[in-house]
């Protein structure tokens, strides 16, 4: 049993182990090793694009993640007092949003987006008296952030309406009839119970949109995501600077993850 | 002429030449030293570099390509003298590029368009008639009008010529008791025999249908449906046997993994370079050539530095330095000028004229025409 | 729930029937777009069957393999691991999936390619065996891709399962093979269910693995879609394909569903923690 688990994660790490020794590779072949030196961290590092796209792949998972689980929050919440027909067109619509393939998402929001905007931008050139300053339309951030956030919201809604069905109704209650206000019971009895499931469904939203390729090769327009930049370096052919940028990646997402598991259980201890 | 610029020899040269590239001397040392300043002032070629230090480009222009298409250090030079850093993205068909125009929002200031490609993209209306006087380095009398003329449309300029070549193979000969591969006719037969798994071909339906077609005598450019029928049931046959369907094949041929490719002229020559055993020919029945341009999209986000990387890419010593690393030949007489005897008679870039006079430019109808397109993408999903 | 309802509108319902629209148009002359109505491209459907059928083959196993594998290491993890090392080695699990699966595949490149285990194999006198652009390059990248997907739902199961009725049934005198097919693999049902699921509908609409360890050669409709739009230029056919993908989808997996949920309890969620 345990040398089946460590032949697992032998599978599991030895192309990691591969990906992190040519990143302090020497020569510039990413199959070769050539000795060892930190070089390519630096270029990485001190590339415009490469630092370009981290930022724009940040911004577009923290906004699409935070406003997936506000939205999706409430939208569970609120599903608690629906019935019948509303709530079947709802579940159905969770349902494809999570079951249809993001290259079809991707490619579904780009046509319409495309076809949308050739209605919609020769009207602003008409609104706007000068052809030269009216604002036009187009991909980009807010395409990347709007696609992204649908299937992030979809799961919120998934993981926080289960915790709500596991929560202990008795509690509201109590708290309603010893007077505490809607809201105080909210935030007091309701909140607390379901925050974990809030914080899985932001976590899993953030890094779905952080990792997400697909979507983002259709609806980025002229933007680039780090997962984007990452496939045109790979079509541009590869040096150690890939390597590179995906140690960092994984390392900070370790050091992360190590954190966020080290408060979780200090959270544990003090409840 | 003063003593230093009169005579420098061919190894000096190069060695002048890789110390400027590793950034050991500078551009104006190198090009005193090596007489190409000179010869470049003689020749009319205006080192506008000051001027584009003065003009301010912004800081970025992003350029669509080819794979192995350029020499990084040229773009860390415009860099160097522009403030601009140069974001290149690679492509391995027109078609790609197309697409990709015709979505819309690519965020592209300059692209590489394809002779045959320059007409279609004119008559949608997604590239712009080049403002000349933004393109000083540009000498119309300097260029091959066989390779130069297609970038203009009714009299206007819509594209100037990077470079031109041929589309051939490379046959990694130690695994053909030294020969080389050298018709369209064996290259598919020895794919489903000897080299089965073993075969690159382009991910570009101009190259991979137009050299099935040549296989049955047909033209390269035929969009003929019992001519492309033929070509998609060969295709079909020989696709189990290959290796892989794609444009950068050159990590495969360099590791041993892929023995024959459907190779275009640089290419070929990068590979030789590299590795004398691959050697690259044409096909006897015909085939491909072609040249490339630079083309600006409509609505560049970065236009003023797309003409500036234009400008200087088409400097003829910076126009050296890339023909010397991609390995595909110029058409510009300034940059030619410049090279040695033995690099203008190399076979692999001027190949013999009864092999060139076989070879058939691609036709416009070729990129637009659904039969084709069809056809290619029902051979990659078979 | 009007912002969600607006979102879902917007961003699902809207784009979706676009392509459902535009799967009756027909190809513009330079490629595209051009409004009309016939059936042409769902009668035309027959010319992209490999993909189909490589897809409907090639993501059943790759979702077995995936489950075969993880399935010891969750049972591993959360009955047999120690308490110490449990949260650790959970967290080496998910640690992989933090990286980019591009750049996880693009180590595969290397690792199958001609200099890697090739050449080992050659090594070893077994000739040349290739690996790279091969429908088998392709379930590997797609058990590393998705293993920790699998791992985590059956590990939650199992860890819910009440470790006396183990201790019971061992008192009991049951051998353990009998107590793992009656007490241990039912009340794992669910997990298994939920982790067979969400690596399937991956798999589904799967381009990145294929595109990167097929070489070209092995075509997910995935890859197929995306060649129709980046390529080919082809929007109405390639939103037919678009439509007959979702399809697909739903058929096999409302089946999936309706077969499973007998099963695991009549829970509709997916248990994603």
């Amino acid at each position: 049993m345990r040398l089946y688990a460590l032949a697992v994660y032998l599978f599991l790490y030895v192309p990691i182990g591969i990906i992190v020794l040519f990143s302090f590779n020497a020569g510039k072949a990413a199959s070769q090793l050539q000795g060892l030196s930190v070089q390519w961290y630096g270029k990485a590092l001190s590339n415009t694009f490469v630092v370009e796209a981290f930022q724009t792949s940040l911004i577009v998972a923290l906004t699409s993640s935070v406003l997936a689980t506000v939205f999706g929050t409430m939208a569970a919440l609120a599903l608690q007092g629906v019935k019948g027909k509303t709530r079947a067109l709802f579940d159905a619509m969770i349902y494809i949003a999570v079951m249809v393939p993001g290259i079809v998402i991707g490619i579904a929001t780009l046509i319409a987006m495309v076809t949308l905007f050739d209605v919609l931008n020769p009207m602003l050139k008409l609104i706007f008296a000068s052809a030269e300053t009216a604002p036009q339309l187009g991909l980009g951030y807010g395409s990347l952030i709007a696609a992204h956030g649908l299937f992030s919201m979809s799961l919120v809604i998934i993981i926080v309406r289960a915790r709500i069905a596991g929560m202990d109704r008795s509690l509201i209650e109590a708290s309603a009839d010893l007077g505490a206000t809607p809201f105080g019971t909210f935030r007091q009895v309701t909140l607390p119970q379901i925050f974990p499931g809030i914080l899985a469904g932001a976590l899993l939203a953030f890094t779905f949109s952080f990792d997400d390729f697909i979507i983002a090769f259709f609806v980025a327009g002229s933007n680039t995501t780090l997962p984007i930049y990452v496939f045109s370096s790979i079509r541009r052919g590869v040096t150690p600077e890939i390597n590179a940028i995906g140690s960092m990646v994984l390392a900070v997402s370790l050091c992360l993850l190590i954190t966020a598991q080290s408060i979780l259980r200090r959270g544990a201890a003090k409840s | 002429m003063s003593d230093r610029n009169d005579f420098i020899s061919r190894t000096k040269f190069m060695e002048e030449l890789m110390r400027y590239k590793k950034g050991s001397v500078s551009r104006r040392h190198f090009l005193g030293v090596t007489g190409l300043g000179l010869a470049t002032s003689v020749l009319g070629a205006t080192l506008s570099r000051q001027a584009m230090a003065q003009a301010n480009i912004g800081d970025r222009v992003v350029i669509a390509s080819w794979p192995n298409y350029h020499d990084p250090a040229d773009f860390e030079s415009f860099k160097a003298a522009t403030g601009a850093a140069v974001d290149l993205n690679v492509f391995g068909s027109n078609e790609e590029m197309l697409a990709k125009l015709q979505a819309g929002g690519t965020g592209w200031d300059v692209f590489v368009p394809t002779n045959y490609t320059i007409t279609t993209y004119v008559e949608l209306g997604l590239i712009e008639p080049l403002d000349m006087s933004k393109i000083p380095n540009y000498d119309a009398n300097a260029f091959d009008p066989r390779f130069a003329g297609p970038g203009t449309v009714d009299g206007k300029i819509y594209a100037v010529s990077k470079d031109w070549g041929t589309t051939g193979m490379a046959t990694n000969t130690a695994n053909n008791n030294s020969k080389a591969v050298t018709s369209w006719k064996e290259f598919w037969d020895i794919t489903q025999g000897a080299f089965s798994g073993r075969t690159t071909v382009h991910d570009y339906q101009l190259t991979t249908i137009g050299n099935a077609l040549k296989y049955f005598g047909y033209s390269f450019n035929s969009v003929d449906p019992k001519e492309l029928a033929d070509a998609e049931k060969l295709l079909l046959d020989v696709k189990p046997h290959l290796f892989a369907i794609t444009s950068d094949y050159q990590p495969a041929m360099r590791n041993g993994d892929a023995w024959l490719a459907m190779c275009w002229t640089g290419d070929g020559k990068q590979l030789n370079r590299d590795m004398p055993e691959i050697e690259y020919t044409l096909g006897k029945e015909g085939g491909e050539i072609w040249s490339d341009f630079y083309a600006v999209p409509i609505g560049a986000p970065h236009r003023d530095a797309a003409y500036a990387l234009i400008n200087y890419l088409l400097d003829p010593a910076i126009n050296m330095k890339e023909t010397l690393f991609h390995g595909q030949p110029v058409a510009d007489a300034r940059v030619n000028a410049m090279l040695t005897p033995e690099r203008l008679a190399d076979p692999i870039l001027y190949p013999a004229a009864e092999l060139l006079n076989a070879l058939e430019f691609g036709a416009a109808e070729t990129l637009t025409n659904p039969d084709r397109a069809e056809l290619m993408a029902r051979f990659k999903s078979a | 729930m009007f912002p969600a309802t607006a979102w879902f509108v917007a961003m699902l319902v809207l784009p979706l029937i676009v392509v459902f629209v535009f799967s009756f148009g027909e190809r513009g002359p330079a490629g595209g777009y051009v409004p009309a109505f016939s059936f042409a491209n769902f009668l035309n459907l027959g010319a992209r069957w490999a993909a189909f059928k490589n897809t409907m083959v090639l993501a059943p196993i790759g979702t077995i393999a995936c489950l075969f594998i993880a399935y010891p290491l969750a049972y591993f993890l959360a009955v047999r691991a120690s308490a110490k090392w449990q949260t650790m080695l959970l967290i080496l699990v998910i640690v992989p999936f933090w990286t980019s699966i591009l750049i996880r595949s693009y180590a595969w490149i290397f690792l199958l390619g001609g200099k890697g285990l090739p050449n080992v194999f050659a090594a070893l006198g077994l000739g040349h065996i290739q690996l790279i652009n091969t429908p088998f390059a392709v379930l590997v990248g797609i058990v590393y891709g998705y293993l920790p997907l699998m791992v985590f739902p059956i590990y939650v199961s199992l860890e819910r399962l009440d470790k006396r009725l183990l201790e019971a049934a061992s008192d009991l005198g049951a051998p353990p093979l009998n107590t793992f097919l009656s007490v241990t693999l039912p009340l794992s049902m669910p997990g298994v269910a939920t982790g067979c699921m969400l690596v399937f509908i991956l798999l589904m609409g799967e381009f990145l693995i294929p595109a990167m360890l097929g070489g070209g050669k092995v075509f997910f409709v995935g890859n197929a879609l995306v060649d129709l739009f980046v390529q080919s230029r082809n929007w109405a056919f390639g939103s037919a394909v678009a439509v007959a993908l979702v399809l697909v989808m739903l058929v096999t997996v409302t089946a999936y569903m309706r077969f499973t949920r007998r099963w695991s309890g009549g829970r509709d969620d997916i248990s994603l923690m």
